[in-house]
């Protein structure tokens, strides 16, 4: 395969791995304050509709990426509110939240199907677009893709280096040790729900406003699951989840453009490629992830205090 | 000195039961004050409600001569009462600075490098040395002990409440503690030692409150006490024996025989058990005494090196021969592995003791039943009520029916891991002598943490250290017994562990 055949494959992996790694993220942030969330699924499509919706309405599609991540907010935020609070069992609630809201924007957008709204076009940034390879590949994107770029970098000291980062991680970890501290775990899981839900709502914009102009249902297409995945590939760690993500984004470019080629092999087995590379990487990093990163309390409500 | 945090009748009642009745304390900045009770006398209940998480039903806690209600953790912070809870609150993921750190309020930013030094500063001045980057899992409890008080004190903590807080400590490290509590006094802070060892009150406090169902019944400095014998007679309303008796018994074959066993944290175990003795394994949490219980247990298969069990080869006793019930296990997480906690106590029983009580694959339950409320009489538990579940009974009663359980089937080895943990002196001496009356006709391997315990029923002491026996005595060897801390503490080892 020559340069001038692969950039644009590289290109595409950028862009079809970002809304994977903005949910990515925000899972992680979730995670790590001790909420398994498997409603990303449903999260992520409801801020895909959310988004294209409020767009369309209001012709911006900057109103749209807000209306994105109120919805994704709200969807982890009664995933939230059920878990600390009602103490449901947070697999449960999380396969229910991608159940309801899979339906919900199923019966919500049937009627947009079809129609297209305004969205973000890329946007090649002047002079950093002239380096080779990386210009064409990283720079040549759209905005929301350079906001992503930023991500592990604020992830990671937003967790590391501040309070409630440190907080947050603790609540994930212990929340005997949180509550020792006179702090409030549920206060602290639903702050991780909040932000960690819009990040995954602007996931799903991504796909309604930036991949594609247009509304299909069921535009996600299991993204969502494969973010769930990919936290445990990542170890829990923002940055290799932007390798993760991209690492996914090449193979979904890459068995479009094999069947752009109109290779022998049925298009059916190569729309099959990510999700299998999906039980791949899980089967590997779950044995290694077990004992490294994953939050001690995940998954896990806490008693309440009296 | 006026004190700085005074509870005046104070009352919880949960239901029925009175927890604290009537409780009045005062709390003075520079003394070190014990408050010396049994399970159930309201310690827990009176550290609660410190602690801001119970709210007392009557009665007031004054701070500083203010009447100050406490609505939760938070409140009770701010009014400078620090916890150092039995089992640590920290977080072991996190390094020592940011444990320390999530326990403080500031700005938005969190500097690992100075929230470091000031955490190595403050240990410094308190004698509490710790390395602020190390990884709390990776520390020993008594550092990680160390981390609790100083956490608490970086919060401007001006008084200190410590539950039992040498029950996971070297004899070496319980000295440390008594010297950095000795410190913190002499700074002002005042100082609440929650325990129900005798021998630690009398070394290391001032003063001595003694709780009784739910009552300070007593107030005394410690310079008054004449002996810890008196002290026991009030803290237990009656005489109590300090020691159990001792029946010799002649041992007898070995039922249990370790050579060089490895796996799980165990570095080549050499060790013996006959019938007729009690063999006392002694060390600190965490150096391979629970990966020795599996072994034997047969819920861990030994990585190297040859176990034999009943005359049997490990293999054999444990994969292929029905044991029938040959290994009596005391396990030490009573209420998580011992038995099923929603299980009734009969079905308890038929959990390890299928053998006799069942036909052609029917249990039959009226005689188990029948059996159970024998040994309900026999080992006195309280109430005799076959029909409660497990989660039900009391830490001591529950206790007694995991013995009874294991001993009705008369094993030829009993196992038994911190069997009394948590119990309070009647109820340890109850389990003593039953441990005493097993070796009859077993083996008897106790694993402990305490050396008392262990001076008070083995026959012979074996000491673990890093997952190997460093050192193995008859417990009546007053030499030995004196250098047992070092052995402990991995300080010496025999030259020759005679097994």
């Amino acid at each position: 395969m020559t340069a001038e055949m692969l950039l644009p494959v590289l290109a595409a992996a950028v862009q079809a791995g970002t809304p994977i790694f903005y949910a990515t993220v925000g899972e992680i942030l979730m995670e790590r304050a001790g909420i398994l969330n498997l409603g990303v699924e449903g999260a992520m499509l409801l801020g895909a509709l959310a988004g294209f919706w409020m767009s369309m309405a209001t012709g911006s599609p900057w109103l749209g990426l807000a209306a994105a991540a109120g919805a994704g907010a709200a969807a982890c935020l009664l995933h939230g509110v059920v878990c600390t609070y009602a103490l449901a069992n947070q697999v449960v609630s999380g396969l229910a939240l991608t159940i309801l809201a899979t339906g919900l924007a199923n019966f919500l957008g049937t009627p947009y199907v079809g129609l297209a709204a305004p969205g973000f076009d890329p946007m090649p940034i002047p002079g950093l677009r002239e380096i080779p390879v990386l210009g064409p590949v990283l720079f040549s994107q759209d905005v929301l893709v350079y906001f992503s770029y930023a991500l592990p970098v604020a992830a990671t000291v937003g967790l590391s280096r501040t309070r409630w980062g440190l907080r947050l991680r603790a609540a994930g970890e212990s929340p005997t040790a949180c509550r020792a501290a006179g702090l409030s775990v549920a206060r602290l899981r639903l702050g991780a729900c909040l932000v960690g839900g819009m990040l995954i709502g602007v996931g799903g914009a991504y796909l309604s406003l930036a991949f594609t102009h247009l509304w299909t249902n069921g535009v996600t297409a299991g993204r969502g699951w494969i973010a769930v995945a990919l936290v445990i590939f990542a170890f829990w760690r923002p940055g290799r989840a932007m390798v993760g993500a991209y690492l996914f984004g090449g193979v979904m470019a890459f068995q479009l453009r094999l069947q752009a080629a109109g290779t022998a092999v049925p298009s059916s087995l190569l729309l099959m490629l990510p999700y299998v590379l999906t039980i791949v990487v899980l089967a590997v990093s779950s044995r290694w992830g077990r004992f490294f990163g994953a939050p001690a309390a995940l998954g896990i409500n806490p008693e309440p205090s009296e | 000195m006026e004190p700085i945090i005074r509870l005046q009748h104070i009352v919880k009642r949960f239901g029925p039961v009175t927890a604290c009745d009537g409780v009045s304390l005062d709390i003075r900045p520079g003394r070190i004050k014990a408050v010396l009770g049994e399970n159930g006398a309201g310690k827990s209940t009176l550290m609660a409600v410190l602690a801001g998480q119970y709210r007392p039903d009557e009665g007031t806690i004054l701070v500083d001569g203010v009447p100050t209600v406490f609505r939760s953790t938070r409140d009770s912070l701010t009014a400078g009462i620090g916890m150092v809870y039995q089992h640590f609150t920290l977080v072991p993921a996190m390094t020592v600075a940011e444990n320390v750190a999530l326990g403080q309020e500031g700005g938005a930013w969190v500097s690992p490098a100075a929230q470091a030094r000031r955490v190595t500063e403050l240990a410094k001045r308190l004698g509490l040395e710790v390395d602020p980057m190390a990884r709390v899992a990776d520390l020993s409890m008594g550092e990680r002990q160390r981390v609790e008080i100083v956490k608490v004190l970086a919060r401007g903590c001006r008084v200190l409440i410590l539950d039992e807080p040498t029950a996971v400590l070297t004899p070496t490290e319980t000295e440390a503690l008594f010297v950095a509590l000795r410190r913190l006094a002499e700074e002002g802070v005042a100082v609440v030692f929650i325990s129900h060892k005798l021998n630690e009150v009398l070394s290391v406090a001032h003063e001595v409150a003694i709780l009784r169902r739910g009552r300070i019944v007593d107030e005394m400095l410690v310079s008054e006490v004449t002996s810890p014998a008196e002290l026991a007679r009030r803290m237990v309303g009656r005489d109590v024996l300090l020691a159990v008796d001792r029946p010799p018994v002649e041992p007898r074959q070995a039922v249990l025989r370790l050579s060089g066993v490895h796996g799980g944290g165990l570095a080549g175990v050499d060790l013996r058990v006959r019938q007729g003795e009690v063999v006392a394994v002694v060390g600190v949490a965490g150096n391979g005494q629970s990966a020795l219980v599996e072994v034997v247990c047969g819920l861990r298969a030994p990585q190297g090196g040859e176990a034999w069990i009943l005359g049997q080869p490990w293999a054999d006793f444990h994969c292929r021969a029905p044991w029938q019930g040959g290994i009596g296990y005391v396990p030490e997480d009573r209420l998580g592995v011992a038995v099923c906690r929603d299980m009734d106590t009969v079905d308890n029983f038929l959990l390890t003791t299928r053998q006799g009580y069942s036909r052609w694959g029917w249990m039959e339950r009226a005689r188990a039943r029948a059996k159970v409320v024998e040994l309900m009489d026999t080992f006195g538990v309280y109430p005799p009520r076959p029909e409660m579940a497990a989660r039900q009974f009391s830490g001591g009663n529950l206790q007694k029916l995991v013995l009874a359980r294991e001993f009705a089937r008369r094993p030829r080895l009993v196992v038994a891991d911190q069997p009394t943990q948590g119990l309070d002196i009647a109820a340890t001496q109850e389990v003593w002598r039953a441990l005493l009356a097993a070796r009859e006709e077993a083996g008897v391997l106790l694993v402990t943490g305490e050396v008392a315990e262990a001076l008070a029923v083995a026959d012979r002491i074996v000491v673990l250290y890093r997952g190997q026996v460093v050192a193995s005595f008859a417990a009546d060897d007053e030499g030995e017994v004196a250098r047992i801390g070092l052995y402990m503490a991995g300080a010496a080892r025999q030259e020759e562990a005679a097994v």
